[in-house]
């Protein structure tokens, strides 16, 4: 669409006026649904509370609703390649650029990272016997940042400035030389911001697993979930400030005309070394708390304890190590030389043994057990294979010499997308359908569950088992056409009709979350017989829910509490908890944050300062606003 | 629960937290290091050893460096609860930091002038950058410190005991970023 504004041609695509008008019909639907059904005090309590339950509750909810929005990215891709030398609406050039990176980096960092840290919000606390994460205040920040970072970068489709570099932002075209205009601006400040919700959930989750276990829980009585919890945090820790240094330093290419990455004196190999610093061991930022979730369930539903328990945990630290020192097999035909491919490609498959180790320990841990094929056990059943799978092309892949050939063909697209839906995504399903109990006190149905599974599942590998093959038929990726030369066309038609059926598949996880809500009915205690300290208390559980703390004296109590008609001991005298009351400034901050941001893309300087004023004030109010300041005052009262 | 113990429990919860959050301030700027070290000395354009001065320097670390040492002044009254000692050690600290960031600003000033911006090459993007950052660092310390002064009047002397011994390794922390600028991004280029 074009028309004449100011004397300026603006041309509008229409697919994004089909965007802004989809907007402008659900969002008065939605606020009039809510305000029907009196759902603004709930919807309040929710943004204003600290408790780790909802604000995990909340993670998980907008991660949901961004993985709709980059599902949708990906059927509009699929669409475009079903048929040789398609025109499909608007997505050929320029267009296509923008689905895959949005798809790309929403996936990654809008819905795999956010949706495990907020199963860990949920559950950590609960399963170590801790009333709340450390710092309740800054677990809500956190989930803000998390929160405005999606929601800049969700709204560059409505301006019409989507990304368009890849998720990777290779330099230099993601410099302003080449991808001039807010598009990309839009890619490092919405990464900025939710990056440094990130890191902030991650410094709480590991404060809290080191200071906040019950009493005895020692480090070796720990589940495996908040084992991963405490590896990844780490892994954030190291990978995420390196990011947020790399963007920065983008952002001053991009605005303020430095050449890191750049022209003749900037290294265009800099800027890769950087990023995969961060993004490699981002793969494992969202894989092992997958193994964690996986471990648990897997335990709980075969009704025995992990095989081997101990290998698992130093697995998970070998892989966290590794995955550190890997970060240069992104880069085998940059031409580093033949000794670094070396190094790199043989640390890349030493993964491959403590990974082998996992997944055999899974399988001895259902040896022998009772199993009860349940939604969260059946989703764990099909990551082992899936997964397997993945990890094979990772080692294909992991040969310098191989990797020449696969390098960014649609081989390389369906190892990690077995990789990632195979651990990550089927890894938040599961947990889902297992925690949603502590979520909301109510079961999810157990047969539209099923059903969600299998037709995901099948439609998985019909999209990504065919891509493996055009990819060897040499297809390479970030294409949006082909010819009927090229023999790939049966690949690519059968690889759209399972995404189709994915996308079809999550109708039913919709219509169950629907249905399980009308029908509203609260679930007894313990719904799973489960083994850990999460099920020892009530579904939903109370905000704090250890106000006399478990004495933990070995692992798996609670379950060995249950078996031996025992109670498990409890003390008065045990250390304070974090105190949290509900507060509106993570909205003011997110707020500024938000506008700070606009003001950076669009290089509007009195938008900058007012941004910049809004969000050091933050700082001022919290200053004097603790919410710790009457709990002191009476402790200093009462000691005197 | 014990109220007695309340404070000490926080404490020690936002102490470990801190001290992450300062582990992964110390990969930000090693970042920066190596970006640094990557890009300089530059091809072409103006040496760092054309630039720095030595007596801007050694002036600015000086004024730096003994505000490290004012601050355990504060510290001292903070073990005893004197609130003059405090506020005498946090007023010094202030007013070395200001002088540390007037030369700071100085330098900057200087090479913008001579027309050695952001863009005249790498080592200096990659300087203003590094020490930039270092800078905004001190100048966020500069306004804790006034919030500081504030909190002392208004707080339960438990809670703001806590915030002060934040501030103080936060303080300690940007002094020990500066050491390695010093030996990393200076003096190779000064002698």
């Amino acid at each position: 669409m074009e028309f004449t504004f100011n004397g300026n041609l603006i041309i509008i695509p229409s697919d994004v006026i089909a965007g802004w008008i989809s907007a402008i019909i659900a969002l008065p639907i939605a606020l009039y649904w809510i305000t029907k059904k009196y759902y603004w005090p709930l919807v309040w309590d929710y943004a204003t509370s600290t408790n780790h339950r909802k604000v995990g509750t909340l993670y998980i909810l907008f991660s949901m609703l961004f993985f709709f929005r980059a599902g949708v990215d990906a059927l509009l891709m699929r669409t475009q390649l079903i048929s040789p030398e398609n025109q499909f609406w608007v997505f050929q050039g320029e267009k296509f650029n923008e689905l895959f990176t949005t798809h790309g980096t929403m996936m990654i960092f809008f819905v795999a990272t956010p949706i495990l840290i907020g199963l860990m919000n949920v559950a950590v606390p609960l399963q170590i016997g801790a009333n709340d994460l450390a710092f309740p205040f800054l677990n809500l920040i956190g989930f803000y940042l998390f929160l405005t970072g999606g929601t800049i970068f969700f709204l560059a489709f409505f301006f019409n400035a989507a990304p368009n570099m890849g998720w990777t932002a290779y330099a230099p075209l993601s410099t302003d030389s080449f991808t001039v205009g807010p598009n990309n601006n839009f890619y490092i400040f919405g990464l900025q911001v939710s990056g440094l919700g990130t890191i902030f959930a991650a410094i709480n989750m590991m404060a809290t697993i080191i200071r906040l276990r019950a009493p005895g829980l020692k480090l070796t009585r720990m589940p495996l979930f908040p084992w991963a919890t405490l590896i990844t945090s780490f892994l954030i820790l190291i990978a995420f400030p390196v990011l947020a240094i790399a963007l920065l330093l983008l952002q001053f290419d991009r605005l303020y005309g430095a050449t890191f990455f750049l022209g003749e004196l900037g290294h265009p190999v800099y800027w890769q070394h950087l990023f995969w610093i961060f993004g490699h061991p981002e793969v494992y930022i969202i894989a092992l708390p997958a193994f964690g979730i996986f471990s648990d369930i897997i335990s709980n539903f075969s009704r025995k304890n992990v095989f081997g328990y101990t290998s698992m945990v130093a697995a998970l630290a070998l892989i966290g190590l590794l995955g550190l020192m890997v970060w240069a097999h992104h880069m085998f035909t940059v031409g580093l030389g033949p000794f670094s491919d070396t190094f790199f490609a043989v640390a890349s498959m030493l993964i491959a043994i403590p990974t082998g180790i996992k997944v055999f320990n899974w399988l001895f841990t259902m040896r022998r057990g009772v199993i009860s094929i349940k939604a969260p056990m059946l989703f764990a059943l099909g990551f082992i294979p899936t997964f397997v799978m993945g990890g094979v092309t990772g080692v294909m892949l992991s040969s310098a010499a191989a990797d020449m050939q696969f390098h960014d063909s649609y081989f390389v697209v369906a190892h990690f997308h077995y990789v990632i839906v195979g651990s990550t995504i089927l890894a938040s399903f599961a947990a889902i359908y297992y925690w949603y109990p502590i979520m909301t006190g109510m079961k999810l149905d157990d047969k539209l569950g099923k059903w969600h599974f299998w037709l995901f599942l099948i439609g998985f590998h019909m999209t990504f088992f065919l891509q493996h093959l055009a990819g060897l038929n040499g297809m390479p990726r970030r294409v949006y056409d082909y010819t009927y030369d090229d023999g790939i066309w049966a690949y690519n038609f059968i690889s759209s009709i399972g995404a189709y059926l994915m996308g079809f598949s999550m109708l039913f996880f919709l219509w169950n979350i629907v249905k399980t809500h009308r029908k509203n009915k609260q679930v007894e205690n313990d719904p799973w017989n489960g083994r850990t300290l999460e099920w020892s208390i009530p579904s939903p559980p109370p905000e704090h829910p250890f106000e006399k703390m478990p004495i933990i004296e070995r692992r798996d109590m609670f379950w060995w509490a249950k078996i031996n008609n025992k109670q498990i001991p409890t003390t008065e005298n045990h250390r304070a908890t974090p105190i949290s009351t509900p507060t509106i400034q993570p909205m003011f901050l997110s707020a500024g944050l938000f506008i700070l941001s606009f003001g950076f893309i669009y290089g509007w300087l009195w938008m900058q300062i007012l941004g910049g004023i809004m969000s050091l004030g933050t700082f001022i109010i919290r200053a004097f606003n603790d919410e710790r300041k009457s709990v002191y005052e009476k402790e200093e009262r009462e000691n005197e | 629960m014990s109220s007695k113990t309340t404070s000490q429990d926080l404490f020690h919860d936002k102490k470990t937290g801190f001290f992450i959050y300062l582990f992964v301030e110390a990969i930000m700027f090693s970042t920066l290091f190596a970006t640094y070290i990557i890009y300089t000395p530059p091809q072409v354009g103006p040496h760092p050893s054309e630039l720095f001065e030595l007596k801007t320097t050694i002036l600015a670390s000086i004024f730096l460096l003994s505000s490290s040492g004012t601050l355990l002044i504060a510290e001292k009254g903070l073990n005893d609860r004197n609130m003059k000692l405090i506020m005498a050690g946090i007023g010094l600290t202030f007013l070395l930091g200001a002088a540390f960031m007037y030369f700071e600003l100085d330098e900057f000033r200087k090479f913008i002038m001579e027309g050695h911006v952001i863009s005249t090459n790498n080592f200096l993007s990659s300087y203003y950058v590094l020490v930039g950052l270092h800078a905004s660092h001190v100048t966020f310390g500069l306004g804790w410190m006034i919030v500081l002064f504030i909190q002392g009047k208004v707080l339960p002397f438990n809670l703001f005991k806590e915030k002060h011994k934040i501030f103080n390794y936060y303080w300690h922390f940007v002094d020990i970023i500066w050491v390695i600028i010093l030996l990393v991004v200076y003096a190779p280029y000064l002698m």
